[in-house]
């Protein structure tokens, strides 16, 4: 492995509001999704309360985040907001100034240089994607990378046009809340430094997952065809992944933890089995984190690896991939080793 | 090696009552620009959408993965083409200054040799016609593609400077407001800009002008055109007495009661570029204000 740049800190900000699937299907009366917690393994998610949004997520994140790092506020030289949802004081969609211009204002950030991205439930390894390419380039040291979701209002409306369990508004009830932060920097330790590779848009497949804004109701509204997107990023990914395995002379087995983008326990079971056709073997372990919170869209990869970094599960070493899908179809891969972050959590 | 640009193009939807949505209007701008380049969808590496104001403010997917369908779609029927997996795209959002954030990020990345040509597109529509409050933007939106160059020439200095302290000077966001006789709720779009913005904008950027000759060391008599943001009104317009360029500061003419927002530096590339104006100018300054406030500015040399 070759890469330049490392995580040096990672923070999460959850809702403390929890809302259990059970208390979830309460609100629906169609029989036949009775069986939607055993399917996506999803036992409860952490929803805002009425004094929480997108920008106090990603706020409480990005402090969380300062707390286990080394740099000050003062000494990021740029931060990029990745959230799909941009909710400040409630569900206010905020267009202008940028997210990342108001948290560089809140933490005193005075240097850093600030824009926001978008890109679906990739939007968090886009910003890792760029973070490199700056440090690669030599333009920044450092990089904070946040999100905050504030998208359980898509599972809000879903609950009122759900009629069916063929519904299209059905994967919408997986959605949680959280807000996730990490910062990215150069490192000389090549050997474990991140490799990001195969970074695709595959546009044809870009209908398969839509999400706007409702006209007629706050929040939003999220329309997916679930099977038919999990099948094509499964299908898709394999040749992508393979490449990035080979170039670094890697094997899949030598991946200690597999991380997918976190929809449902039962779409990552059959990714894995269907890798392990392809690949003929498996990772060490595919980590399946969503049971407490389900699918928290961008800050997914970033809030598997906060938890299992507290839960003391990693070991320095370990190889890490994580494996992001999203609505495009975007498919991409980050390869890193677990470096001394592993002793900063967990305590 | 260089990287310069290779197209731009523009569009907008004109006195027609259809056509004014930023996603069609983006696509058009990018397949046409496309078009002229002589290039096809899977020569592009990188595509980023830097608009603002979306049509039905679609959050997922990004705009861009739309825009690089539609210009894949139609023109392509070879399915090698079709199903390319050497394009990545997606959204970008820095307000007006946008545009010149996703062209650094294109020009790193032709720089550095990950790609060969990259596109930004940009484009602004009110969201959900007729629901918003102080929405001035004409629906319109522009491309421009990069492409790597042999000589050293083309965009060599990227600067973005912030004045965070007036950044309640201008604000957008949607609120739910229940409107008329059946008090149905709606997502109304609202933008609030003080009187004092354009002025602030003016100042911030003269200083950010003043400050980014001295640290590329060039002097302002050296530089042949100015291609600035075209709102807020009466930016351009004063930015042109306060530097003294004349025409080469480039104003374009007012319609109606709407500026252009995020695109409006590329239709004042378009401008210079069909009238030759660009080729022949040795040094040429792209200059973005937006809200924030933040300036960004990017030196071009032929």
């Amino acid at each position: 492995m070759n890469g330049i740049c490392q995580i040096e800190s990672i923070g999460v900000k959850m809702p403390e509001k929890r809302l259990t699937t059970a208390e979830l299907l309460d609100k629906i009366r169609i029989p036949c999704i009775r069986r939607f917690g055993l399917l996506t393994g999803i036992s409860e998610k952490k929803v805002c309360s009425f004094d929480e949004d997108s920008f106090t997520l990603a706020l409480g994140a990005v402090t969380d985040c300062l707390l286990y790092s080394r740099y000050r506020a003062d000494e990021l030289d740029m931060i990029i907001n990745c959230s799909i949802t941009k909710y400040k004081n409630g569900l206010s969609h905020l267009y202008e100034p940028s997210f990342s211009t108001l948290i560089k204002k809140a933490i005193g950030a005075e240097k850093a240089r600030t824009f926001d991205i978008s890109n679906a439930c990739a939007g968090m390894l886009t910003g890792v994607y760029l973070a490199e390419k700056f440090i690669r380039q030599g333009i920044i040291r450092n990089c904070m990378v946040v999100s905050g979701e504030y998208i359980s209002s898509i599972s809000d409306n879903a609950l009122k046009n759900i009629k069916t369990s063929l519904s299209p508004e059905l994967s919408s009830l997986t959605l949680g809340d959280c807000g996730a932060a990490a910062i990215i920097e150069r490192t000389s330790d090549s050997d474990n430094g991140m490799i990001i590779t195969g970074f695709t848009t595959l546009s044809k497949y870009s209908n398969l997952c839509t999400g706007r804004q409702k006209r007629d109701a706050p929040g939003g509204i999220m329309e997916t065809r679930a099977k038919k997107i999990h099948e094509a990023a499964i299908y898709e990914s394999v040749p992508i992944v393979k490449e990035a395995l080979e170039r670094n002379c890697l094997s899949l087995k030598d991946i200690t933890w597999l991380i997918p983008h976190q929809t449902s326990r039962s779409s990552i079971i059959s990714g894995a089995n269907h890798y392990l056709k392809c690949f003929g073997e498996t990772p060490g372990h595919i980590a399946i984190t969503l049971k407490e919170t389900g699918n928290t869209a961008s800050t997914s990869h970033f809030l598997a690896l906060y938890r299992y970094l507290n839960e003391k599960r990693f070991t320095e070493g370990d190889y890490v991939m994580l494996l992001c899908f999203a609505s495009g179809l975007i498919i991409g891969v980050v390869i890193f080793r677990m470096n001394k972050i592993v002793y900063r959590y967990g305590r | 090696m260089g990287v310069k640009i290779k197209m731009v193009s523009v569009a907008h939807s004109g006195n027609s009552i259809f056509g004014k949505n930023s996603i069609s209007l983006s696509a058009r701008s990018a397949k046409q620009c496309l078009e002229d380049a002589g290039l096809d969808p899977c020569d592009l590496g990188l595509i980023i959408n830097t608009g603002i104001y979306r049509y039905r403010n679609t959050g997922e997917p990004a705009i861009a993965a739309i825009i690089q369908e539609k210009i894949s779609k139609k023109r392509n029927n070879k399915d090698d083409q079709y199903n390319n997996r050497s394009t990545f795209s997606f959204d970008l959002i820095n307000g007006a200054c946008g545009l010149l954030s996703g062209i650094e990020i294109v020009d790193g990345l032709i720089k550095s040799g990950e790609i060969s040509h990259g596109m930004v597109v940009t484009g602004d529509s009110e969201p959900f016609p007729g629901l918003s409050g102080g929405f001035s933007f004409n629906s319109a939106a522009a491309a421009i593609i990069l492409s790597r160059s042999d000589d050293n020439k083309g965009f060599c200095r990227f600067r973005t400077y912030n004045y965070p302290e007036y950044s309640d000077e201008f604000s957008s966001s949607t609120q739910f407001e229940r409107r008329g006789t059946g008090r149905k709720g709606k997502n109304v779009l609202n933008i609030i800009q003080k009187a004092s913005y354009a002025g602030y904008c003016i100042d911030c950027a003269v200083r950010s002008l003043l400050d980014f000759y001295d640290e590329s060391g060039i002097k302002p008599d050296e530089i042949h055109l100015i291609l600035p943001s075209q709102s807020p009104r009466g930016f351009a317009g004063m930015m042109k007495e306060r530097t003294g360029m004349g025409d080469n500061f480039i104003e374009l003419p007012d319609k109606g009661k709407k500026v252009l927002h995020s695109a409006g530096p590329l239709f004042a590339l378009k401008k210079v570029w069909d009238d030759n104006r660009f080729i022949n100018s040795a040094n040429i300054i792209f200059l973005t204000v937006g809200s924030g406030i933040s300036v960004s500015i990017t030196l071009y040399k032929n």
